[in-house]
């Protein structure tokens, strides 16, 4: 097949089974609005809403210069006010800066603690900048600087349309097409007849969408399956956790409920990134979890999960590990407020160690800056974090879609979503 | 004392030239590479264990040749040695796991110290370096030849924006990014960045460029979409200086593009196109006009007829190449398989103009093909010439002998390669 410039025009299909707005991490976020900067799809650290920034010498004070002539979709123009009022809403508190301010065409974000990894972290979905509403409300009065700008939803449907003067490029589709809250088993069959474009494949479901020959696209691993523990009340004694941590099978995770997609790790950054993942031991020891446990009582545990689906089975799974030792262990409703133990996805992107870290260890709930850089020193943080047993990694999950063949140039952006943006259509003329 | 050196240094050029001819044949261990992190890691283990024994195991979680295991194995073993940490057997009661790992990024080599229920990590890190070429043959011959030094590394990693064109113009090689102007010179045979020119203007999805020079080398423009800029050279002052000459202003302009015209194609009115900076793709209006309305293409270049006079070869957007010639456009066969960009290059071999195109075949690589169009048909001159990756641009270099490819690799670096024609 020739390798023929993309075409203009047509309209791009998108299913998915959760809601796209949702924080940080809905598919329409992406596409309709832009970070300060971006990470390229090798997760490289690229200039976006903003065009260059710096810091002074101990990474206390970071400031970024906008893009000039950059306008929000309504036509309003992008300011440093605007960013601050945005991310000021998005981020109220647990935030890697102390302040942020406009100063003239400056976005200046201080903190009493270094902040090195600050122009990666502003690559995060949580940190998207938008002018106006971005939480609940009318998906149409939500005003980004994306490729793509609302233009209504409809039975289901949600619409965008091209963003004409996209400071990035006017997207190849004309418009996108999202069908929310769409089962993956009807999505698939949606492809299979041509009603959709691209559809979303669980990690679980990767070897049956292969064996069902559908043109899958496939991430490195980006999310983290991990238990969080917590370490108060009767969990406050850290053998308890480390009895926990050396009663869960993996391998069981791995094999059956995750279908053998991902890898196997008790550490926080995989093994792509780091190179000593291997280090942190992930079999299970039934005897060390006893006799950590020994006679240690712990009460009745809860354990909850964030999601349902393979993670409630994975959830189910794990209690039953436990349970193996000794631990008395009730399931709590998905999506519980509070548990024991919550199995959790924490996401990483880039290929920024030190800062794919720090967005780990900020998912999780920890929030001092990691501003080490070697591979020895990260070792040193994430043995010293993971030695407290309040978070137990499980595995490392890739992120996947699948296209329809009239889907031409569909790559995956390095948080795992497709870049539809740089997408087109095989039979537009 | 000199003639000992004199003799060392020729027996070390004969090994050095045994061991070239050998790296040709098949590739061989250069353990050479592993001496500094090897000493490295030893050094970290002696201070960790002191003198003493140790079991010492060699596991290899890398893409190190398995077959050049057994001399990093030695080499550890021997600075262990100078450490006077010694490798004995398994009754030993401590213990060195040696693990050679990588990331996407660079190569790690872990160490883990067992002392009898403790264990001590020590790790170094060994830079990542890859490179491979490859040619093909035929009655013609292209060859490749990838111009070092135009890829920007920062911190170590290659900066992978996309290069949209690339000339060498009065001793630089001008490069255009999306968002800059980038001008290397020549340092000891490396093309280094000298001065870059940003440009801050709104970006496109499949952005184009053409660099045009003037003969003497002492101008530039280089259209771009809805911008133009427009580079003079005067000589830099005396002494060093990290000048290059060049001073290059840009401003908003539609106006049109030059369409390349081979040298013994030349009209006496240069043929300009006009390009839609939304679409990234030229609208199909020409200046002057030629009497054909054209469909909208992305590449357009006059190419020399062998009954006399020139035509236009364009690629129009709906996949098909298209000949304009004598107030009529006709399709091409045997370009089903073209990519959008093509090169005209005035080799001297056959009918003596070519046509370079890019194609992949079934391939996960592009290659290139030299082809003739003597009728309506395009008959491949050379046998296809394999590169690194994707063609994302392919245009004709200012001398029209050769061409220029950016090549995207697996690893979406940009590359540029120029792409020369031979006679077999």
């Amino acid at each position: 097949m020739a390798r023929t410039r993309p075409h203009y025009g047509g309209t791009l299909r998108v299913e998915t089974a959760g809601d796209p707005w949702q924080h940080p991490d809905g598919i329409a976020r992406r596409l309709v609005y832009d970070g300060l900067t971006q990470l390229d799809s090798d997760g490289a650290l690229r200039p976006a809403l903003a065009l260059t920034w710096e810091s002074d010498g101990n990474n206390h004070r970071w400031q970024f210069r906008l893009r000039s002539g950059v306008h929000f979709h309504d036509g309003s123009p992008l300011t440093s006010a605007v960013v601050v009022a945005s991310l000021t809403t998005s981020c109220s508190s647990e935030c890697p800066w102390t302040a942020v301010k406009a100063v003239g065409p400056l976005v200046v974000f201080t903190s009493d603690s270094p902040m090195p990894n600050l122009p990666a972290l502003l690559a995060g979905n949580a940190f998207l900048i938008g002018s106006g509403p971005m939480g609940d409300g009318n998906p149409t009065t939500r005003q980004g600087t994306g490729p793509f700008q609302v233009t209504g939803f409809n039975n289901g449907v949600l619409t965008l349309a091209a963003n004409e003067n996209c400071w990035q490029g006017r997207p190849f589709v004309d418009a996108v097409e999202i069908r929310v809250h769409r089962p993956v088993r009807e999505q698939w069959l949606d492809l299979g007849v041509g009603r959709a474009d691209v559809v979303e494949v669980p990690a679980e479901q990767l070897r049956q969408a292969q064996q069902q020959r559908l043109s899958v696209l496939t991430s490195p691993p980006l999310v983290l399956v991990a238990l969080q523990v917590a370490d108060s009340g009767t969990l406050a004694n850290v053998k308890l956790r480390e009895a926990i941590a050396a009663a869960v099978d993996r391998s069981a995770l791995y094999n059956v409920i995750f279908q053998k997609q991902g890898e196997i790790t008790a550490s926080l950054l995989p093994q792509r990134l780091t190179g000593y993942s291997f280090l942190f031991p992930a079999g299970r020891d039934m005897n060390k979890a006893q006799e950590l446990r020994g006679g240690l009582t712990s009460g009745p545990l809860t354990l909850a999960t964030e999601s349902d689906g393979a993670m409630q089975l994975a959830a189910q799974r794990i209690a039953l590990n436990l349970r193996e030792v000794g631990f008395n262990v009730q399931m709590a409703p998905a999506g519980a407020n509070y548990a024991d133990l919550i199995l959790r996805k924490l996401q990483f992107t880039g290929i920024d160690r030190a800062a794919s870290l720090e967005q780990v260890m900020r998912s999780a709930g920890e929030s001092g800056p990691v501003t080490e850089a070697t591979p020895m020193a990260l070792f040193k943080v994430e043995q010293m974090y993971l030695g407290e047993k309040k978070l137990i990694p499980l595995l490392d999950l890739p992120l996947a879609c699948a296209r329809g063949s009239r889907v031409r140039d569909l790559h995956l952006r390095a948080d795992g979503t497709p870049d539809l943006a740089d997408a087109s259509l095989e039979d537009v003329r | 004392m000199r003639a000992m050196r004199l003799i060392r240094a020729m027996a070390l050029g004969l090994l050095g030239l045994a061991g070239l001819a050998a790296c040709r044949a098949q590739a061989v261990p250069t353990p050479s590479r592993w001496s500094q992190p090897a000493a490295d890691l030893s050094t970290q283990i002696a201070d960790i264990l002191g003198p003493g024994q140790a079991q010492v195991t060699i596991r290899n979680l890398s893409t190190i040749p398995p077959s050049e295991i057994p001399s990093v194995r030695k080499l550890i073993e021997q600075d262990l040695k100078a450490h006077g940490v010694l490798a004995s057997g398994a009754e030993s009661a401590n213990s060195i796991r040696i693990t050679l790992s990588e990331n996407a990024r660079e190569r790690i080599w872990v160490a883990e110290v067992v002392e009898g229920s403790e264990t001590h990590v020590a790790m170094v890190h060994v830079d990542v370096s890859m490179a491979s070429v490859s040619t093909a043959d035929a009655r013609m011959v292209l060859r490749s030849e990838r111009i070092a030094g135009l890829s920007i590394r920062i911190g170590g990693l290659v900066r992978n924006d996309p290069i949209l064109a690339a000339a060498e113009i009065n001793g630089h090689f001008l490069v255009i990014y999306p968002d800059r102007i980038s001008i290397f010179s020549s340092a000891a045979g490396v093309w280094t960045e000298a001065n870059t020119i940003m440009m801050e203007r709104q970006l496109s999805r499949d952005p184009r460029t053409v660099l045009a020079a003037n003969a003497d080398g002492g101008l530039f423009t280089a259209y771009m979409p809805g911008t133009q800029c427009i580079g003079n050279y005067s000589l830099p002052m005396a002494g060093p200086s990290a000048d290059s000459g060049w001073s290059v202003r840009c401003h908003a302009s539609d106006d049109p593009w030059p369409v390349y015209q081979s040298g013994d194609a030349s009209s006496a009115t240069p043929l300009k196109a006009f390009y839609n900076s939304a679409r990234d793709f030229f609208t199909g209006i020409v200046t002057p006009g030629i009497g054909v309305d054209l469909p909208p293409f992305y590449m357009a270049v006059m190419i020399p007829r062998a009954a006399g006079g020139a035509a236009l070869l364009i690629s129009s957007i709906d996949g098909n190449v298209q000949l304009i010639e004598n107030g009529a456009m006709r399709s091409v066969a045997g370009t089903r398989d073209w990519g959008s960009d093509f090169a005209v290059v005035r080799s001297g071999c056959g009918a003596g103009t070519q046509i370079i195109a890019s194609s992949s075949g079934e391939a996960e690589n592009d290659s290139l093909r030299a082809f003739e169009i003597p009728a309506l048909e395009a008959l491949p001159a050379s046998g296809p010439l394999t590169l690194d990756g994707t063609v994302t641009a392919l245009w004709t270099a200012q001398d029209g002998k050769s061409a220029f490819a950016v090549v995207r690799s697996a690893t979406a670096e940009y590359e540029v390669d120029r792409v020369t024609a031979l006679c077999n």
